[in-house]
């Protein structure tokens, strides 16, 4: 059928990449200025009416073939300045990297991060530009982000699971909401290649986190083509971007792993990928009982500018050995700390501003229309949907990781 | 020195043709899919209003899709019911 796609200028890079990604480059475009969200209805209508002469032609006329862009038509290798610092200014110039500083993938060291790997093997094909995931064009950006071949299972297994359809990869690198896959490694992977899940476990510090993580954005970037600015439209994003990685902190958890919970064997090693916000302290001094604790993650989860209120989604909760330690002393299961936070981290329709409210109700009917104003509102489906692991030092402090809400969590095992 | 491209190469794309566009729009079917993105039903109702008083269209019907961050779930349903589609994509 004869399709015309109205869509902001800031917006039109991602519209003419969603189109490309289909095989459909020249399918016919109208701009109208940005934004329109947010504005008063009439300053649209009128947009519209702008538009409408435009709209009619776009319609009735066949549109030019468009060519495909230079970059699918070069060599795999390529030569790039030998100083070190020329060739953090050609990797920046090419729009290879992240701002930060990149080790050269050379042939010889992307050989070592593959080892007797199959460098052709395709491990996905990642939105939205779409590129072909293989094994070597992961392990080059591994090279660039730093990494060693220890950590190659990891970035790949990582790569795999932002790629499964339930993740919404094309929503979570496109959005203006600030999501980045964190990556969360479980089972005895993690001590053997020293990921760090205690002090500073969502800090810098140790190099497993720091490269793992950074692959893994340098992978969405590059092979991914999710570029910030034009197809990346994240409207601030958030430090996560550069690299954002933990280990569950096996030994500190009164609970099975993350793993477990989601159907693999509790001495396996996984990754899970969840699309989330920057993490956000609960500083909790006081509690000593777990309905207090709850209280206190639950207050600090249930804000009005959260996705979750009206895409539900999966938050995730991390808690520092000290607050889990509470919940353990009391004889609580990780499924009561999710049921209880499921039931107090809500927030009340009354609270929410009625120009928003009106949005809910458009987005979500079900949950907001004619509600009464003293429903609260969870964050999620059901209290299983609530993510709960275990990590961090000494101290008294949990975070809170809202989501993007239009994705869910990814479990995969590593292979080794 | 020499050195890998990092994006790799490009994920085949099939390309396909565009259906033929109709020469006049007087007396077609508009189907208009929202994509759910906050008043893009004020922008693309407006422009359908646009199409049936400047361009002579016959009847208009609406759609929207379950979010903007999914793709919509009625597409043959659409297509079986309009000459033309206006959509938005994004903001």
């Amino acid at each position: 059928v004869p399709t015309v796609v109205v869509t902001t200028v800031a917006f039109e890079a991602l519209a003419l990449t969603a189109a490309r990604a289909l095989g459909l480059a020249d399918l016919p475009r109208v701009t109208v200025p940005h934004p329109i969200g947010g504005i008063e209805r009439g300053r649209v209508v009128a947009y519209a009416a702008a538009a409408v002469p435009r709209l009619v032609e776009a319609l009735i006329t066949t549109p030019a073939p468009v060519a495909a862009p230079a970059d699918e038509r070069v060599d795999a290798r390529l030569e790039a300045p030998d100083g070190l610092e020329e060739f953090q200014e050609f990797v920046w110039i090419q729009g290879w990297g992240d701002g930060l500083p990149v080790l050269p993938p050379t042939p010889k060291r992307v050989e070592r991060l593959l080892g007797s790997a199959c460098p052709d093997d395709v491990i996905a094909i990642l939105p939205p530009r779409p590129g072909r995931a293989t094994r070597q064009a992961i392990a080059v950006n591994a090279a660039l982000a730093g990494a060693d071949a220890e950590h190659m299972p990891i970035i790949v297994a990582a790569v795999r699971a932002v790629a499964e359809p339930a993740f919404n990869l094309q929503g979570v690198l496109t959005t203006t909401h600030p999501c980045a896959p964190l990556t969360i490694v479980s089972g005895p992977v993690a001590r053997r290649v020293g990921i760090n899940g205690a002090e500073n476990a969502l800090g810098s510090g140790v190099r497993a986190n720091a490269v793992i993580g950074r692959a893994l954005q340098l992978v969405l970037l590059n092979v991914g083509g999710a570029r910030p600015g034009t197809v990346d439209r994240a409207t601030l994003g958030h430090p996560g971007k550069f690299t954002y990685c933990l280990a569950e902190r096996a030994d500190a958890s009164p609970w099975a792993p993350l793993h477990a919970d989601r159907g693999f064997a509790v001495d396996a090693s996984c990754v899970t990928v969840c699309a989330a916000e920057a993490p956000h302290n609960v500083n909790d001094h006081g509690s000593s009982r777990p309905e207090a604790l709850i209280a206190m993650l639950a207050g600090t989860a249930a804000t009005l500018g959260t996705n979750h209120l009206f895409a539900g989604g999966e938050p995730l909760v991390v808690l520092g050995p000290e607050h889990a330690e509470v919940f353990a002393r009391a004889g609580w299961s990780k499924d009561a700390v999710k049921r209880a936070f499921w039931e107090h981290a809500r927030v009340r329709v009354d609270r929410v501003p009625a120009e928003n409210l009106a949005r809910f109700v458009a987005v979500r009917p079900e949950t907001f229309r004619a509600a009464p104003p003293d429903r609260g509102v969870p964050l999620s489906a059901c209290a299983e949907d609530v993510l709960v692991i275990v990590a961090g030092g000494a101290g008294k402090h949990s975070s809170i990781v809202p989501g993007f809400g239009w994705s869910r969590a990814v479990t995969v095992r590593i292979d080794e | 020195m020499e050195i890998l491209r990092p994006p790799g190469a490009a994920a085949e794309v099939s390309v396909r043709t565009l259906a033929a566009r109709p020469r006049t729009l007087r007396d077609r079917r508009v189907a208009v899919l929202d994509n759910a993105k906050p008043n893009a039903d004020a922008l693309l109702n407006s422009l359908a209003d646009g199409l049936v008083r400047q361009a002579g269209v016959a009847s208009v019907r609406r759609w929207r899709k379950p979010s903007a961050s999914r793709p919509a779930d009625n597409l043959e349903e659409i297509a079986a019911a309009a000459d033309v589609v206006v959509t938005g994509s994004a903001d």
